[in-house]
């Protein structure tokens, strides 16, 4: 199969679907088949970026997490269950703090249901780490409506310059040791600061005229009429958006509805904003099939998991079963580890 | 002297970011209003991921309008500039909580350059330093709309210069870091817990019983971090912060943000 990149946005549907999956189930053999669809679909297409080591540093976090939610529901949790393992010194803090009270005993059961909604939560997280391990970021950003081109321009220059502005810091670092001046603490830090902030600066300034001779930053002269309505989709749609969610943390049902119809006039306002910017994509990511395969599949997952599974952990504790259209259905996720192209070599990045 | 606006500050843009706000402000602080009738008291746990899906998109509706409003090749090249200063030294910062050196940047952006450019600039950054490091998380729209808020502050406070305007950004750097890590807590709370825990939100409790759980939280989690993150932001604006300030207003003079542009006929050339 030959080279080619994935649409970025593939690779987002089909970890957020599995992601999805993961909040929905209390499942621990599902979590672990989703976290081992995960780990093979990264090692066999993961590109070989710097940003390609995401997936490890995210993996750390969610091994964290699930520390942290054990400690904390040791010190702070519900005290549930039967099966008594110790009992930790108790205390309550002043009324000011709530009259929290932490400590106290600790149950098998309590230990489990932690460890299980600690593993849901590192599971989503390893599927975040996922997609970022395996979709271009410069990539995504191409990816952007057009209302947003300008932004997404300053993005991918802001991505492109940051690693030259580290090497800059580098570099005077160095001149400061040349000079027998101190490069550590911050004082230095601090005096640094300036020449790299200066020469960034002038660069902008180049950079800014280097953009407005070849027509970046450009739009086309909107009609009175046309920008009149583009400001009013945005800020109905913005205001229908903060009223929703309002009412509908009040309980109030028709809340969702305003906010619905809110998103819709807001991106409305979004579309309308990008017709006045006319540009043609250099090289557009295109969307085929095995970018239909890969977000259908995290989908489809995601869909069977709701189905098939149920969130809540019932005391007391028994073995989980495995419901087979979910099983199924995570396994097929692993399909894009197989369907996709693989990514470029290095040296064929664009 | 008056103060130079990067982007074009219409009636229209204020109206944005007071609303985007509005809905940023429900994002973060849900958990002290919801009735426990609604459905977001039920799902308590997803009910941050909603919310992480759908700042993105005001967020966008907001930088859209603000680049339709009048962001042009200068503000565009400003923006990213800076963007990429704060993204470059945000790495520098000691690890996980190592957003300390960016705010400084943050901070003097959105004051040389005004409040809706700060606002841009505040999380266009988190954004550029999360696609760098790989960090696009349920947490990154929680830090563009705080970081957003922290570089616009700077520029809404009262135009006064000199030794009286660092001392300002100072208190401010130690008020906001403070309050940064707060807000990211507040961002987190509802699922890092589970509900029914003894620091929990209890969805319909009165509002002085909830502060003091998420106090307590805040004590539990990272206040340990938050305090030396206020230190050294206002460590660095003191030691840094009057000849950066310098630096950004004078390239801002260079760009000439404010002078509008015209075309004039050439007097005496060609041959016309």
């Amino acid at each position: 199969m030959s080279t080619r990149w994935l649409h970025p946005g593939a690779w987002w549907l089909w970890a957020l679907g599995l992601g999805a999956a993961a909040t929905r189930t209390a499942n621990p053999l599902l979590l672990g088949l989703i976290v081992g669809v995960v780990t093979l679909v990264v090692s066999a297409r993961r590109p070989q970026a710097q940003w390609a080591g995401a997936f490890t540093v995210f993996v750390r976090l969610g091994l964290i997490v699930i520390v942290i939610r054990i400690v904390f529901a040791m010190l702070f949790g519900v005290r549930v269950g039967t099966d008594l393992l110790f009992t930790l010194p108790s205390a309550t803090l002043p009324s000011w703090m709530a009259g929290v009270t932490f400590g106290g005993p600790v149950t098998v059961e309590m230990l489990v249901i932690a460890a299980i909604q600690g593993a849901q939560l590192a599971t989503l997280l390893i599927c975040v780490g996922a997609a970022n391990s395996l979709a271009s970021p410069v990539r995504l950003l191409k990816a952007l409506p057009a209302g947003l081109y300008h932004v997404g321009v300053a993005a991918v220059v802001a991505l492109s310059l940051a690693p030259r502005i580290m090497i800059n810091v580098r570099r005077v670092m160095r001149a400061r040791r040349l000079r027998g001046r101190s490069t550590r603490g911050l004082r230095a830090a601090a005096e640094s600061a300036v020449p790299v902030l200066e020469s960034s600066l002038d660069d902008a300034i180049n950079l800014a005229a280097a953009m407005d001779t070849r027509g970046y930053g450009r739009m086309t002269a909107a009609q009175p009429a046309e920008r009149a309505l583009q400001a009013g989709l945005v800020l109905v749609g913005l205001t229908g958006i903060a009223l929703g969610l309002f009412a509908a943390l009040g309980a109030a049902s028709w809340g969702w509805l305003l906010l619905v119809i809110g998103l819709l006039m807001a991106t409305g306002g979004i579309v309308i904003a990008g017709r006045r910017v006319p540009r043609t994509r250099y090289r557009p990511d295109p969307w085929n099939w095995p970018e239909t395969i890969t977000a259908g599949s995290g989908i489809l997952a995601a869909l069977a998991v709701l189905a098939g599974s149920t969130g809540t952990i019932s005391l007391p504790l028994t073995w989980p079963a495995l419901p087979p259209l979910a099983v199924l259905a995570i396994l097929l996720a692993a399909a894009p580890a197989l369907t996709t192209p693989p990514p470029p070599l290095p040296w064929r990045t664009a | 002297m008056s103060q130079v606006h990067a982007v074009r500050t219409s009636w229209r843009t204020i109206s944005a970011l007071i609303l985007v706000s509005a809905v940023g402000l429900i994002a973060f602080f849900w958990p002290f209003v919801v009735s426990p009738d609604s459905l977001a008291a039920d799902h308590a746990t997803d009910a941050p991921w909603f919310f992480a899906l759908l700042l993105p998109l005001v967020v966008g509706v907001l930088m859209a309008d603000i680049s339709a409003g009048g962001l042009d090749a200068k503000g565009v090249a400003m923006l990213a500039v800076l963007a990429a200063v704060a993204t470059a030294v945000r790495p520098l910062g000691a690890g996980v909580a190592g957003l300390e050196p960016m705010f400084v940047v943050l901070l003097l952006g959105g004051r040389a350059l005004g409040p809706a450019f700060g606002f841009a600039l505040g999380s266009l950054a988190m954004f550029t330093s999360a696609l760098l490091t790989a960090g696009v998380g349920p947490w990154l729209p929680f830090q563009m709309m705080a970081a957003g808020w922290l570089a616009m502050g700077a520029g809404l406070l009262p135009q006064i210069r000199g030794r009286a305007e660092i001392a300002m950004l100072v208190a401010y750097g130690v008020v906001t870091s403070l309050a940064f890590g707060f807000l990211m807590n507040l961002s987190f709370w509802p699922w890092a817990l589970g509900p029914g825990s003894e620091l929990s939100f209890v969805a319909g409790a009165p509002l002085s019983e909830n502060l003091g759980r998420w106090f307590a939280f805040n004590l539990a989690t990272s206040l340990g971090w938050d305090v030396p993150r206020a230190v050294l932001t206002a460590v660095l604006t003191v030691l840094a912060g009057p000849v950066l300030l310098r630096a950004v207003r004078r390239a801002t003079r260079r760009a000439a943000f404010d002078v509008p542009v015209r075309f004039e006929p050439l007097v005496g050339a060609g041959r016309q």
